[in-house]
């Protein structure tokens, strides 16, 4: 429990450097600030919050009603940004009025620089990327399933791993054998399709049950996907490149198009 | 196109501004249109969450929620404009005129610089909202969900990673902000899709912010630059925030469309704001204003509608904020109305408990 308590605690302050930064603001507003309602709020409050958090019987409850993985997020209550931006506000006020004004402009680009360092530029993590689209999806994802959707149904497609957590945010109606679930490390799931489809070289013998089986329109392959077998000699449609993706089109599952039936 | 965009602009900024109206008397400067946005956003999340939870459990469609919710949408509009015009009837017209600041140029003009630095950092930072993905695999349920209710009218009766029907996922329907993004999407006609990626981020981003105004104006009462500086230092913190990925900055930055990112980084700050509102009336030894307390009644409610951890931070902080005040303060008798507050956090606790 405390070994969970304390990672979750070291995990969210990261380097410690803005921890740092805090915990100086809190000293220095414990000695200077005046005002009750201040003090409550950025110093009893917080103090008493860490005392909560590093408490096993609180950590017990929190556990217990919802996850250990997200007890981190009770650090949320500690006001941090307030906290260190107001500090910085009444020490470079107090070092304007008592060295002066160039002085407190020179502190003050100082602080702000060692918040800079101290801290990770946000745009600077490896999760951003240039959206390709309005929809920050995959334009593969806009051109695929924009090909494959029929108006008034739903239509079943397999894609690979790497496009499923965005095929649905797009596109409700495109359905698909297995999706994002796949893609998480803490459940394990078999599913012998997607065994199948992430194979570095697909074999369409094995395949083709396995998508008739999951009754799927579509099938997509990823470029440059090496497949044991040509998908044509089992009836298999080429139906479309997008992106570098191939889309066949499975004929034995029918796909009647609403108004037309 | 424009259309569109017109009435997303009018849910999410006239809407909130005017229905805030009803809670202007909660601050000293409750007159404040940043303000009026802020609150009236709470009050109207608190409605929805109480309006959608029991829709949902009774697996009702989203058009059904969306007239209901549009009907509390707009008699908290009308309510908020009447009271408006009523105040503004009672009160001296002049009240509402800008002031004159005469004698002060030289120092505003040192604080517009500060002011223009931060709306140029403020602009970036909504840029990069459109501009940049933040690839989080989360988004496979949360925007998919609300994708899911917009096109098929059910709520949390469709898987939304791979197909087919599922059980009520009683941990999230509980806590039903993708359904609000359906919301929006519906009555506006644009794609949820964007309006999660890219329409919400830009104005939650802008929320927050206003919420940092907000603290600014309760910190630093009469100095303007001051105010300013404080703005430019959280634009930095947030900037230099993603020091861990568990930062409410880089859930702010990254994935305000999940309703926990919207927890961390909106209602927390604004719960704690208005802590800060209720024990700055304490030390004046002024009455606390019922809209003040309708207000962190709100701001709990519009924690459970984010997360289902939001129940226990929005009751710990407003709890939390009670016993202090009635401890520091001696006044024993906020405790009632601060415990009434955390009422419906814990009926939303009770719920999760039981269909657990």
């Amino acid at each position: 429990m405390w070994s969970g308590v304390s990672r979750a605690f070291l995990g969210y302050m990261g380097t410690g450097l803005i921890g740092t930064c805090y915990l100086c603001a809190l000293v220095y507003l414990w000695l200077t600030e005046k005002r009750k309602s201040v003090r409550i709020l950025f110093l009893y409050m917080p103090l008493s919050l860490l005392a909560l958090f590093f408490n096993p019987l609180f950590a017990r409850l929190v556990y217990y009603t919802a996850e250990d993985e997200i007890y981190w997020r009770v650090l949320w209550l500690l006001p941090m940004t307030v906290t260190i931006a107001y500090s910085c506000v009444c020490i470079y006020g107090e070092l304007n009025r008592n060295r002066g004004r160039r002085f407190a402009e020179a502190a003050g680009l100082c602080m702000g620089a060692v918040i800079a360092v101290s801290g990770s530029f946000i745009y600077a993590s490896p999760s951003f990327s240039r959206a390709e689209n309005i929809y920050h999806v995959p334009d593969a994802v806009v051109e695929i399933c924009d090909a494959i959707n029929v108006p008034g149904r739903e239509v079943m497609a397999v894609f690979p791993l790497e496009l499923t957590q965005h095929v649905r945010q797009y596109s409700p109606v495109t359905c698909m054998p297995y999706g994002r679930e796949m893609t998480m490390g803490k459940w394990f799931f078999l599913h012998p399709l997607k065994d199948e489809m992430e194979r570095e070289v697909i074999d369409m013998e094995a395949l083709v049950p396995l998508v008739r089986e999951y009754r799927c329109h579509y099938v997509i392959f990823r470029p440059g996907q090496k497949v044991m077998g040509d998908p044509e000699d089992y009836g298999w449609i080429r139906f479309k490149e997008a992106e570098g993706y191939t889309i066949y089109r499975d004929p034995h599952e029918e796909l009647m198009i609403p108004d037309m039936e | 196109m424009a259309v569109q965009v017109l009435i997303l602009i009018l849910l999410m900024l006239a809407l909130p501004a005017v229905a805030g109206g009803l809670c202007a008397g909660a601050y000293h400067e409750g007159k404040s249109l940043i303000f009026r946005w802020v609150s009236g956003q709470f009050l109207l999340w608190a409605g929805f969450q109480v309006i959608s939870v029991p829709m949902i459990l009774r697996q009702q469609s989203l058009t059904r929620l969306v007239w209901v919710f549009a009907g509390y949408a707009a008699v908290l509009a009308l309510g908020g404009a009447a009271l408006e015009i009523w105040r503004r009837k009672k009160e001296d017209p002049r009240a509402f005129r800008p002031e004159r600041r005469q004698g002060k140029h030289r120092k505003h003009r040192e604080n517009a610089l500060l002011w223009a630095v931060f709306g140029a950092l403020l602009a970036f930072q909504l840029a990069q909202a459109v501009l940049l993905v933040f690839d989080d695999a989360d988004d496979a349920y949360y925007v998919s969900v609300a994708s899911l209710a917009e096109s098929s009218d059910a709520m949390f009766q469709r898987s939304p990673y791979a197909e087919g029907g599922m059980e009520m996922d009683y941990r999230h329907a509980l806590a039903p902000f993708s359904i609000w993004i359906a919301f929006l999407a519906r009555l506006s006609g644009v794609r949820t899709v964007v309006v999660a990626q890219v329409v919400l981020p830009v104005v939650l981003i802008s929320m927050a912010y206003g919420i940092y105004y907000l603290f600014s104006r309760v910190l630093f009462p009469e100095q303007g630059g001051q105010r300013a500086l404080f703005m430019l230092f959280t634009e930095i913190l947030v900037l230099f925030g993603n020091y861990s990925v568990y930062t409410s900055e880089t859930f702010l930055i990254g994935r305000s469309r999940q309703g926990k990112a919207t927890l961390g980084s909106i209602v927390v700050p604004f719960i704690l704001f208005l802590l800060l509102t209720l024990f700055r009336k304490l030390q004046e030894k002024e009455k606390i204003p019922a809209p003040l307390y309708v207000l962190l009644g709100a701001a709990g409610l519009t924690g459970c509608l984010c997360s289902t951890l939001g129940v226990l931070l929005a009751s710990m902080a407003i709890g939390g904020g009670g016993l202090f005040a009635a401890v520091c303060y001696k006044r024993i008798k906020v405790l009632l109305p601060m415990l009434v507050c955390c009422v419906p956090c814990g009926g939303c606790a009770l719920l999760y408990l039981l269909l657990k």
